[in-house]
């Protein structure tokens, strides 16, 4: 075996290569590591800090064997980006961005794979123009198999079903008069072609409150492609999002989110990845859904109905604690009258990762105790993530929504 | 003493299969580097397999068959020792994160028995349905094993109150070198029957035996916090402060101090407005709400007795929270200096505690490094960081400054390590920390190990153990 120039790895990993050595092999990383809850993460090499010290290894020519190796990709396959452990590593190894980077060398070919990834936008767009057809082959067992064949979406996964997108819903019906300016709404595949009715619920509301909602040539947030190691068709998706978004930022209007990857993807990854002004201000314009009524209660526009104190279970996502949204949302939820359940679990499902075929029993190992402890005290659930809520309704069986769907019936907006 | 012990063979593979299952064990290249290191920053040591026992008997049939076969046998918890405890010359790395049952909690006796592989935090969390705790409190505690706290004696933050893990250590399950298997220690708090190799095996780093059983004894979870801190103008102020609070015989749970430099690094990480001053402490008091209350309102006054700048009360369990935050930040806030850092881990008498201040400052300037200080000053450890950015070239400079350091604390009556253990780090210091009491250490080993197939090169070089 021919080991590759380390010269041309470190290339790759560019400014990240300090990374690997910033890690001083605490374990901190493993204690909140989604991937420390299989029945196999007592090896050290399927553990998040296991991880980091072959990387060490590698640099230190130590490892014998190369960072494009299968089995060497495989256990960074097992990192799914959920970025708890950027919040607790005490030397601020930013340890997703690292092992993506790591990804990249990645070098099977997965041609199908990669080319489907890297379009997935433009091939859900394409499904949700024609919904009826696109759901009967996707819920078919030969469209079961083609997906699980193309993309390795695990057979097992019900995918959700396709609507027209939300986009066109909102450019349709054209922009409303808002007396309080526009709101650029950036929605992301999952509420654009599968949960169209809360994007509608979420642009009839800020509607109410005032705002003109326009709906901006958008793709999709691209953190799939981060997650895959495609590093450069992430960044050509960021950099096609931010210049539709900059003017409408630029104009002074606020860029509105509803899912926690679409957040994370304007106010973090984005600015990561193409390091311009551009994205700067995009990221500084950008506000949650949850953020916007947080301020419009504290701009003493909108009350809460607070007469009904029913018990709910907040899930909080790992997106949304690594987006810092967890303690807007817990509040707003208690503002409007909940006892709350909070379960800091992984529900394993990682985006897509827990999807894939290769992934999915590990996925549901994860997940487990979050299952359990959900069915034990039987309550709906608020959880922002997407994907979060298929894995639970899937597996905890319990109504699970987005905690504005918990919300929207507890505002009263206040008249002027 | 290259060819002393037995390179792991394919048959030897093929019993450890065998005995423990092949899930139980691996020879991937992977799973070997990954268990070559420690938190330590030292250099790699890879075992030549990895085996997962899940039961004492597997543990003891692991040892016996390897004590035939002279070939080392390294236990493992969480690896998050800071002193190297790796495999040094290669052979079995014995993890026992497969043993990781809380076998019992007798909650009328305020007891808990474990097996070695539970994590500190899962232990507590477990623990606190019972309104008990384990009080010792690494800062490792997220991911160290209680077996990995035992045989390094570890404790953390609140030791001046509670003590280290020796004095929550009630029995033991031990697997010897050879495979026999001895209980040592009762459930009962006292008793007067002999020698007391309990405490032999505390802070033993795996190498006189390995646990395969704890039996921990518990506190109750204290109800009411006090946590005030204060910034003093000088080091010798606040050092003097600490002394009144110890000799007063104030309950307190915490005497945390930051010098200068580190809460200038504190501050610039974690964006905190810190007075002008040379030193802070942090105080904590735990307890019924009275106790806690009168505790705290008397250190107030220890502390303004000696002219401190500022002291703050935490008004608030979040008050409380940014005091600790300000306290837990020194550590990433330090490693955000460069990459080139390490840590000493000394304890001195509580009256070297300003000379030991001194010294650190003296050290960093003689040799041209950083010397930024913290410490849990109550039971006299300190912990002085050395920075050289990312200087690589000032390397053998820090390692000189610690070294000094150490030697100086066991001049003056102290010790090397006050919570973190020998390993190999320190292992230069242990004939100059126990003198004449090294030989009957090292004797003890030979008795208990005469092979040395436990952990070698831990705490003792092999060549003195086989002589």
């Amino acid at each position: 075996m021919t080991l590759p120039e380390p010269s041309e790895i470190e290339r790759k990993l560019g400014e990240y290569l300090e990374d690997v050595w910033k890690c001083i092999r605490c374990g901190f990383c493993n204690s909140v590591c989604p991937t420390s809850n299989t029945s196999r993460s007592y090896m050290s090499s399927l553990t998040s800090r296991g991880r980091l010290i072959l990387l060490q290894a590698y640099f230190s020519n130590i490892l014998g064997k190369s960072l494009r190796d299968e089995e060497i990709q495989e256990l960074m396959e097992y990192c799914f980006g959920c970025r708890r452990c950027i919040e607790i590593c005490p030397a601020g190894v930013r340890i997703p961005n690292l092992i993506w980077r790591v990804k990249q060398l990645n070098e099977k070919p997965r041609y199908l794979r990669k080319l489907i990834l890297a379009h997935y936008g433009g091939l859900l767009r394409l499904f949700s123009k024609f919904p009826r057809s696109s759901n009967l082959l996707l819920h078919s067992d030969l469209g079961k198999i083609l997906l699980e064949l193309a993309v390795g979406i695990s057979r097992k996964i019900d995918f959700p079903s396709f609507n027209h997108s939300l986009e066109e819903w909102i450019n349709k019906r054209g922009e409303s008069n808002g007396s309080r300016g526009r709101l650029a709404y950036f929605i992301d595949v999952f509420t654009n072609y599968h949960e169209v009715e809360l994007g509608k619920e979420i642009v009839e509301f800020v509607e109410k409150l005032g705002y003109a909602v326009v709906a901006p040539p958008q793709r999709e947030a691209g953190t799939l492609l981060l997650e895959e190691g495609l590093i450069e068709e992430a960044r050509r998706v960021a950099k096609e999002n931010v210049e539709s978004l900059y003017d409408t930022a630029r104009g002074g209007a606020k860029i509105l989110t509803s899912s926690p990857a679409a957040y994370l993807a304007l106010k973090k990854d984005y600015p990561e990845l193409l390091g311009d002004t551009k994205s700067r201000i995009v990221s500084e314009s950008t506000i949650d859904i949850i953020q916007l009524l947080l301020n419009e209660y504290e701009e003493a526009r909108i009350d809460f109905d607070m007469s009904s104190h029913d018990r709910l279970a907040y899930h909080h996502s790992c997106f949304t604690k690594a987006s810092g949204l967890t303690k807007d949302i817990r509040r707003v939820l208690i503002l409007a009258g909940y006892n709350l359940e909070e379960l800091d679990v992984c529900c394993g499902i990682g985006g897509i990762w827990g999807m894939n075929k290769k992934h999915y029993h590990i996925s549901l190992e994860i997940g487990l105790d979050l299952f359990n402890e959900l069915r034990r005290i039987n309550l709906p659930v608020a959880s922002q993530s997407e994907t979060c809520r298929i894995q639970i309704k899937n597996n905890a069986l319990v109504d699970v929504r987005h905690p504005f769907s918990f919300i929207v019936d507890r505002v009263k907006i206040k008249k002027e | 003493m290259d060819n002393y012990f037995n390179k792991v063979s394919r048959k030897d593979v093929e019993f450890l299969e065998k005995l423990l299952g092949t899930r139980n064990t691996s020879t991937s290249e992977e799973e070997l580097v990954a268990n070559s290191v420690d938190a330590y920053p030292g250099g790699f040591h890879k075992p030549e397999i990895v085996v997962w026992p899940e039961s004492s008997g597997q543990v003891t049939e692991v040892l016996r068959y390897a004590y035939e076969r002279r070939i080392p046998v390294y236990p493992k918890g969480g690896g998050t020792g800071l002193t190297g405890t790796v495999p040094m010359y290669g052979g079995i790395l014995l993890s026992l994160l497969k043993m990781s049952k809380i076998i019992e909690v007798y909650e009328e006796d305020m007891q808990v028995r474990v097996q070695p592989g539970v994590i500190y935090d899962r232990l507590n969390k477990e623990l606190e349905k019972y309104g008990l705790f384990f009080p010792p409190d690494p800062s490792s505690g997220s991911w160290c094993t209680i077996g990995g706290m035992v045989a390094s004696n570890s404790s953390g933050l609140k030791a001046v109150k509670y003590g280290t893990t020796r004095e929550y250590v009630l029995g033991l399950e031990v697997g010897l070198p050879d495979g026999r298997i001895i209980r040592i220690g009762s459930r009962t708090f006292k008793y007067s029957t002999g020698f007391d190799l309990l405490r032999m095996m505390i802070g033993s780093q795996g190498t006189l035996g390995v646990f395969t059983e704890i039996t921990l004894r518990l506190k109750n979870l204290p109800e009411y916090f006090r946590t005030a801190i204060a910034f003093f103008p000088s080091v010798e102020s606040a050092v003097k402060a600490v002394y009144q609070i110890v000799r007063r015989g104030l309950d307190v749970a915490a005497i945390e101090f930051m010098d200068e430099k580190m809460m200038k690094a504190v501050a610039e990480y974690k964006k905190i407005d810190f007075p002008e001053s040379q030193a802070m402490l942090l105080v904590e008091a735990h307890g019924s709400k009275m106790a806690a209350s009168e505790t705290m309102e008397k250190c107030i006054h220890v502390l303004e007795e000696n002219k401190p700048i500022e002291v703050r009360v935490a008004r608030d369990v979040e008050e409380r929270e940014k005091f600790w935050a300000a306290r837990k930040g020194a550590y990433p806030a330090t490693l955000r200096l460069g990459r080139y850092m390490i840590i000493s881990d000394i304890v001195v008498p509580l009256s070297k505690l300003y000379d030991a201040v001194q010294k650190s400052y003296e050290l960093g300037r003689k040799y041209g490094v950083q010397a930024s200080v913290i410490g849990h000053f109550g039971d006299g450890n300190l912990h002085v960081h050395w920075s050289a950015g990312n200087d690589r070239g000032k390397v053998e400079d820090l390692h000189r400054a610690n070294d000094e350091l150490a030697g100086w604390a066991i001049d003056v009556g102290g010790a090397v390590s006050g919570e973190h253990g020998i390993g190999t780090e320190k292992k230069k210091f242990v004939k100059q920390q126990f003198r004449e009491a090294f030989d009957l250490m090292l004797k003890i080993k030979k008795l208990v190990d005469p092979k040395c197939i436990l952990s070698p090169g831990i705490i003792f070089n092999l060549e003195e153990v086989i002589q």
